[in-house]
């Protein structure tokens, strides 16, 4: 009981630390070239984070995902610089694809590795360089900072460095746009990036992000927004590939608006590696005739945690959603799913759809999924699937008395679950990589 | 919506809830107000042992330091504790003899429920009735007749002087006094219930019930409810419930415990129909009960089936955890909500045992402004080898201002488990509906054809006499609503 008290009151100074230490940067080292409305902006989420502080498990969205383990230690650096020498993206390179590229070191754009530049209809720079562009004014904050979660709040008031991509009008672009993110800090660090993609009408673009850990880097915290708007009948296909190392901590908000006939489509694959990994993907189909895809795999290993949480918000009549998400465990490992699709009572004929699959594999390892409905028109057709198995002995038997060793079996097997998911991908070349980074992630035996 | 779709909705609103009178009878009530003293009055007045006050009072010390929680899916309203009075007991002799010794007024009331207490008049060997009355059992009919198989039921009163070693063993195994914080307002201010014990290896010759009814103001009902089915045993158990109609909201907060040894089996049905407050949602019952079960030896089963067609905000869980190996646990429900009902129900199926096995079916129907959420949990332990769920969970919408929600929690924790979950929201089918009415039958009767077999899942699982009543509850309030 007594040791009980003591960790509680240890829990809550060096809690405070990083909390204060956040508190003491706040108007520190932001951007000097920013605009007063965003001041006011900052401000605001920063009394709204002050308000609530760091969730904990106690919290419903936070139920199974603890974070206090990581905001509770002793000392992040909050802002780094490495040279571009010692950086190196080989790890993010998807083979045979050809695409503009963009590198992010610990947050920050880097003009010497990046190569997506003078191109025409794409406009790709630092956040801090957009502030005067119309459309910055005119989305920024506009979506994510409605929603409740802490850590948007603390990204937009203490938020450094980021990055804007606008695709201008009818643009189609000709290749897709790689976006490194590295991790390299040699200091245990805590980033705040913030994003914002602008599909202009008919615009259509595909954005592929990986996260990658740099040799050497320590122990790294990332909060990352993404805000995105999809105008009318622009079209985005947008990748999550997340490869980084053990070091790498990721709290991932995507917030996405969709115009009237617009198309986004989400894949979000996870694989062993970064020890925690938070992604919240939150999709708003803000008008009529609206499509939204979500894919996700995730295949998790030792003892890291993946925690998707999704929202799919049908705002009005006539949209399409389908999501579908599997996950695979290994060893002692934890996957979290957490969908929720909204259908506001304006939604009439809405079409939503969305799966959940979970081949449980390890020991110990743990499967928390919640498939959230909730819907407010009646002329609808929603429904949600959710499974948890694990190998089919008799399909192992039935490859293995064919001659396929177990390992190459479980291979298969794997991958025919993941068939589903993969299969969607609207490009060939990330498919048949993430194929690969879930056969080599699988575990022998 | 057509103009005749809402003509019918209207229709559907103004139905009439006809359990909705009040019993005027002289009643000894407590005073308002919740405190140790009240907890004090209540247990004095039922004559009971040192521990149980105790039992209680440590009960309320809890619910004192207890938040109400905030998860839920409707706002909840404010409850005053201390403007409820936590005892009402119709003024008769302390203990009944037969029933010339009943008051007329109470056995009026009771037939007028449908639910003779009667003996003679009942068709022999059908049900036998445990009466509560606000908070008091008024009469638990057959109780010879049970006793000569050695099955024990009785109000809970009588159980706790009775049996008391039974009631000391078995009270809060199940759910804890701390479980929540009605469930430790319930265990503290508890006044009346139903107590059941089926011995080893007896099938209990008749199905058994407890009829429950609300009648004094402003006062809550906090009944508690304990069976225990011994090894090799089998009880089917039925509960119903009304209440009179008023403007206020009554609170209902019951707690019901369930344990199944080794072999045993529980079968409990409920159907709810307290008054549901009118179509403004003015009035109407708080239905905020725990209810769980315990497969505490292997080969057990509990079977909760419910149709819950009352109660202005429907607040319920009711739970099986599966300890014994080979153990299984089931839950059916049918939730239909109207006007401007509330429910959040659903079902907790908690796998610890091996080769444990849950079933979960159930069917929301939402009609008008009402809200009607689906919440489970699923939670497989990391020693339950080799278990498996199946749950089904269906929305059916009638009007377009009213809402279903789903929210399974599914948490897994064994590799050898295999769970399944699947869900669907859609409205009534207008092929559906257009095959029928070509047919010659109109909408109306329609719309409850299909209801009917969109709950017959469930309803298959009532005792007969139930299942026949829950079709017409069905059918009544779902009258005039054509999606």
């Amino acid at each position: 009981m007594l040791d009980e008290v003591a960790t509680d009151i240890m829990i809550t100074q060096v809690s405070d630390s990083l909390y204060t230490q956040l508190i003491k940067t706040y108007g520190g080292n932001l951007p000097s070239s920013e605009p007063h409305s965003l001041d006011e902006i900052r401000k605001q989420a920063f009394e709204r984070f002050k308000s609530t502080g760091f969730p904990t498990v106690k919290q419903e969205d936070w139920k199974y995902t603890n974070v206090q383990p990581l905001v509770n230690r002793q000392h992040y650096a909050l802002d780094t610089e490495t040279l571009s020498a010692a950086i190196a993206i080989d790890k993010a390179i998807i083979p045979g694809l050809d695409a503009y590229r963009v590198v992010m070191v610990d947050g920050k754009y880097n003009a010497d590795l990046s190569t997506a530049k003078d191109i025409p209809g794409l406009s790709v720079m630092p956040i801090d360089q957009a502030f005067e562009r119309l459309c910055f004014a005119k989305y920024f904050s506009e979506y994510a900072d409605k929603t409740d979660n802490p850590f948007v709040a603390l990204n937009t008031a203490l938020f450094t460095s980021g990055l804007f991509i606008e695709v201008g009008k009818n643009c189609q672009l000709q290749k897709p746009v790689h976006v490194i993110h590295v991790a390299s800090a040699s200091k245990p660090s805590f980033t705040q990036v913030r994003n914002l993609y602008v599909m202009s009408t008919f615009a259509e673009a595909e954005i592929i992000e990986s996260f990658i850990t740099n040799e050497g880097a320590a122990h790294s915290l990332n909060n990352t927004v993404s805000e995105i708007v999809v105008r009318e009948n622009a079209k985005l296909q947008h990748y999550y590939l997340q490869v980084a190392g053990s070091q790498g901590n990721y709290l991932n908000h995507t917030e996405v608006y969709q115009e009237k006939h617009s198309l986004y489509n989400n894949y979000n694959c996870s694989f062993p590696g970064a020890a925690f990994i938070r992604n919240n993907i939150n999709v708003r189909l803000g008008d009529s005739e609206v499509e939204s895809h979500l894919y996700g795999v995730t295949l998790t290993a030792d003892n890291q945690l993946v925690d998707n949480h999704t929202i799919v918000d049908h705002r009005k009549p006539h949209c399409e959603s389908y999501e579908w998400y599997k996950n695979i465990t290994q060893d002692t490992s934890t996957a979290v799913f957490n969908g929720k699709i909204f259908v506001r009572p304006d939604a009439q004929k809405t079409n939503a759809f969305q799966q959940n699959n979970n081949m449980l594999i390890g020991e110990k390892s743990a499967v928390y999924t919640k498939p959230q409905l909730e819907i407010f028109a009646d002329d609808v057709k929603c429904s949600h699937g959710c499974t948890i198995g694990q190998f089919d002995n008799e399909a192992l038997f039935y490859l293995q008395a064919r001659g396929i060793s177990e390992a190459q079996a479980r291979v298969l097997l794997v991958h025919a679950f993941a068939f589903d998911v993969t299969s969607r991908f609207a490009n060939a070349i990330v498919r048949e990589y993430v194929e690969h980074l879930v056969e080599q992630g699988l575990k022998a035996g | 919506m057509s103009t005749k779709d809402d003509e019918l909705l209207k229709e559907l609103a103004l139905e009439e809830y006809k359990y909705g009178f009040t019993t005027d009878i002289e009643m000894d009530i407590a005073p308002k107000g919740l405190s140790e003293d009240t907890v004090r009055l209540i247990s004095a007045k039922k004559n009971e042992p040192e521990w149980l006050l105790e039992w209680r009072l440590k009960a309320l010390r809890h619910f004192q330091q207890m938040q109400m929680p905030t998860w839920q899916n409707f706002e909840h309203p404010d409850v005053d504790f201390q403007d409820i009075s936590y005892y009402a007991a119709p003024k008769t002799k302390p203990k009944l003899d037969s029933m010339d010794e009943v008051d007329p007024e109470l056995l009026s009331t009771f037939a007028k429920l449908g639910i003779p207490l009667d003996e003679q008049k009942i068709l022999a060997g059908v049900v036998a009735v445990d009466a509560v009355f606000d908070s008091v059992s008024v009469k638990t009919t057959f109780r010879e007749k049970l006793k000569e198989q050695g099955v024990i039921f009785c109000s809970f009163g009588e159980a706790v002087q009775e049996h008391p070693e039974l009631v000391k063993q078995y009270l809060g195994s199940v759910v804890p006094q701390t479980d929540n914080i009605y469930a430790a307002l319930n265990s503290a201010v508890f006044s009346d219930g139903s107590f059941v014990y089926i011995p080893k290896g007896v099938r209990c010759p008749m199905e058994l019930s407890t009829y429950f009814r609300i009648n004094a103001e402003n006062t809550g009902q906090f009944e508690r409810t304990l069976i225990i089915a011994d090894e090799e045993a089998y009880v089917s158990y039925l509960e119903g419930c009304t209440a009179p109609m008023r403007d206020e909201n009554q609170l209902h907060a019951a707690v019901v415990e369930l344990i199944a040894l080794k072999d045993a089996e529980i079968k409990y049905s409920t159907v709810q129909n307290w008054y549901p407050g009118d179509k403004d949602g003015k009035g109407g019952i708080y239905n905020f009960v725990t209810k769980r079960g315990m497969c505490k030896g292997d080969n057990s089963k509990i079977s909760w089936t419910q149709v819950e067609t009352g109660s202005a905000i429907t607040w319920k869980y009711p739970g099986v955890i599966l300890k014994g190996d080979h153990s299984v646990g089931e839950f059916y429900s049918v939730a239909l909500t109207r006007n401007k009902q509330l429910a959040d129900t659903g079902t907790k199926m908690i796998h610890l045992g091996k080769n444990t096995r849950s079933k979960i079916v159930s069917k929301g129907i939402s009609a008008g402004l009402s809200h009607n959420s689906y919440r489970g949990l699923v939670k497989i332990g990391p020693g339950a080898e080799n278990s498996r769920n199946f749950t089904q969970c269906d929305s059916l919408l009638i009007g377009d201002r009213c809402g279903a929600h789903t929210f399974p929690y599914i948490e897994s924790r064994n590799k050898t488990a295999k769970l399944e979950h699947e869900a669907t929201t859609s409205k009534i089918g207008e092929d559906q509906l257009f095959y029928l009415t070509q047919r010659g039958i109109d909408p109306e009767k329609a719309v409850g054809l299909i209801v009917n077999g969109y709950a017959k899942e469930v309803l298959n699982q009532l005792p007969m006499e139930f299942a026949v009543e829950a079709q017409k509850l069905l059918a009544i309030s779902l009258e005039g609503s054509v999606g």
